[in-house]
């Protein structure tokens, strides 16, 4: 049965290549789209655990929401509101000012956490560390570096990071969540202020004019707000703007819508990627399966005159359809992962990723074209078994 | 035991649609019948419709009109299946081209002929390797039909003909692509199957296949006209 199969697998060698390659495409493809719907499906979960709020105005450096200063009155303030469990004031900072504040979903951000309050984000209470620790209260010039941060700097939990121009200790590096988190440097609040500082020259000189009373812990960039169980958090979140004066208060399903639209065009960009290569490659997949059983219908007219019913030479062909469809199917995930590990093993070096195998796609592609493959040997052995097993002979012996 | 007459044939009608202009009767009502243990010959110039005889008394292209009898069982009338599983009991098939398998070896091609009919199992896979033995071809077991010449072909091809050891054996142009040796070889093959008791059919322009037949016939118009026996 065993040496049957193989000298079938072996006279499908072209087939199973044409499976293949129609299947590492799929895989390939599917891959990128995944790797985008992460990094989507990721910023919208983080968006989704938390209100974010920021002192009113169109400052830069404002994290998630758009605004200005939010001093430590309107936290205390926000604190009091009906239904908030916890404020967390923040400092978010683009680690290099001179690209675009518009881009914080991509950008290296600096993320300053006051650690005397717990994370009220439901979805993220820690960061998931891969290698060393998390920070803890207290902890100054003490850096977590995300992924592709680190990876794109070679750090690791002992390295050594130059923030501002002072000296930060790498404690621990986080897991690759392949969304914002990834391109994260997280400090405490008190570095994060000082780095504010240095790299705010209005900042400085209004702090220097004395003009304005502001102590250290009036500058936070915005706050997490976290609600309590039985809240709604979009009727918190309104309750906030009602009730706490001078702050941008960003609804959390309007931030998510807001966040949907704004990549609503690569999702519909690799939705269509993925529907036409599954297209093209289903296709091409059925196509290469019917032709190589219509290859051999010399062979089933032979079979046929031998007296092989219906039913046989229909299970025969399934089954040889099955065997050639797994075996490309196979080789095709095993092309599309050595091309995309070592793509991203290139990417990598600037701290990137642009293929995400999850089982669902490598298992869905698999099935898809097992399917697929079983349906275009039904046709073609319909086909077939409607010819008289002379006809079959004939036209077999023709071509 | 098979009953004395193996194949009846009455009235047998096949038709071909024509480019154009009303259909060709390639069989238009021919009759024959074949015994336990004999070896009918049948001639005609190309294009008479001997394959097509042979096609339609093997059951591998449905009749328009006629009967066809193995023994007492009326087959023409059976479905698909039922046609099929007819074919595997009654039937061996020798054709001019040889029609082996190329994935397979020589020895898998002959148990072929059992794969959907008896089952291979041990006894059917001793009584292939005595056949290829018998016909010289033992050494070529592993080999694929590109591997082999033209005349071990065809030897390969009978030894999965007579496997099952079927009652009725239909050889069309057996020896149209074999050189005067190995085709001798075939046509001696073929009269020790009808003196062992089976019945065989061939056709054939070869002089010589003639020698030995117990009748021969000529297709003409799509009937039989009987031309012998010759001796």
């Amino acid at each position: 049965m065993i040496k049957s199969l193989r000298g079938v697998l072996r006279g499908y060698l072209f087939t199973i290549a044409g499976i293949a390659i129609g299947v590492a495409g799929i895989v390939a493809l599917g891959a990128m789209a995944e790797r985008i719907v992460r990094f989507i499906e990721g910023g919208d979960r983080f968006v989704l655990g938390q209100i974010s709020v920021a002192g009113r105005g169109m400052g830069m450096g404002a994290g998630f929401t758009a605004g200005g200063l939010l001093p430590a009155a309107a936290i205390e303030a926000i604190r009091k509101v009906d239904g908030v469990a916890g404020v967390q004031p923040q400092v978010l900072l683009p680690l290099n000012p001179s690209t675009s504040q518009f881009m914080t979903l991509t950008q290296e951000l600096v993320i300053g956490m006051d650690l005397s309050v717990p994370s009220p984000n439901r979805h993220y209470r820690t960061l998931p560390v891969q290698s060393g620790r998390f920070l803890r209260q207290g902890d100054r010039r003490k850096a977590v570096v995300g992924a592709s941060f680190a990876a794109a700097r070679a750090l690791a939990p002992g390295s050594r990071l130059e923030l501002e121009g002072q000296p930060y200790e790498v404690v621990g590096v986080l897991e690759r969540m392949l969304t914002a988190p990834d391109r994260f440097v997280v400090v405490s609040i008190e570095d994060a202020r000082e780095q504010w500082v240095s790299k705010d020259r209005l900042l400085r000189t209004v702090l220097a004019s004395g003009g304005v009373a502001l102590r250290a812990q009036d500058l936070n960039t915005g706050a997490a707000v976290g609600w309590r169980d039985s809240e709604d958090p979009d009727v918190v979140a309104r309750r906030i703007r009602d009730q706490v004066a001078g702050v941008n208060v960003q609804i959390p399903s309007e931030l998510s819508s807001l966040l949907r639209q704004s990549t609503a065009f690569f999702s519909a960009l690799l939705v269509g990627l993925g529907l036409l290569a599954f297209v093209i490659g289903g296709l091409s997949l059925a196509n290469t399966v019917a032709a190589a059983v219509f290859e051999r219908i010399r062979d089933f007219g032979v079979k046929r005159a031998l007296g092989a019913t219906d039913w046989q030479l229909g299970r025969e062909i399934l089954a040889e359809a099955l065997a050639v469809t797994l075996s490309g199917g196979a080789l095709g995930v095993v092309i599309a992962l050595a091309l995309g590990l070592g793509i991203d093993g290139w990417a990598r070096r600037s701290g990137q990723q642009l293929f995400l195998f999850s089982p669902r796609l490598l298992s869905g592609t698999l099935v898809f074209a097992l399917l697929l493959g079983a349906a275009a040997a039904a046709y073609a052995a319909l086909r077939i078994v409607r010819l008289s097993p002379a006809e079959a002979i004939r036209r077999g012996s023709a071509a | 035991m098979p009953p004395e007459s193996v194949v009846t044939v009455r009235g047998l009608v096949k038709r071909f649609p024509a480019p154009s202009g009303p259909p060709i009767d390639v069989l238009a009502g021919a009759d024959l019948e074949v015994r336990r243990g004999e070896l009918v010959v049948v001639e005609g110039p190309s294009g008479s419709g001997k394959s097509t005889l042979l096609n339609v008394l093997g059951l591998l292209e449905d009749a328009d009109a006629g009967e066809i009898r193995f023994g007492d069982r009326r087959v023409s009338e059976l479905g698909r299946a039922a046609k099929s599983r007819e074919r595997g009991r009654w039937l061996g098939f020798v054709f001019q081209s040889f029609l082996l398998l190329p994935a397979l070896t020589a020895l898998d091609n002959v148990l072929l002929a059992a794969r959907y009919t008896t089952g291979v199992d041990a006894e059917r896979r001793r009584r292939a390797m005595a056949l290829l033995e018998r016909f010289g071809v033992a050494e070529r077991r592993d080999h694929h039909p590109a591997q082999m010449s033209g005349g071990e072909q065809q030897r390969v091809a009978f030894c999965r003909a007579v496997l099952n050891d079927p009652p009725l054996l239909l050889a069309d142009e057996p020896t149209g692509n074999l050189d005067d040796v190995n085709g001798g070889a075939i046509l001696a093959a073929l009269r020790d199957r009808s003196r062992a008791g089976g019945a065989v059919i061939v056709v054939s322009h070869r002089p010589d296949a003639a020698q030995g037949a117990d009748a021969v016939f000529t297709l003409r118009a799509g009937r039989l006209h009987r031309a012998g026996p010759l001796n």
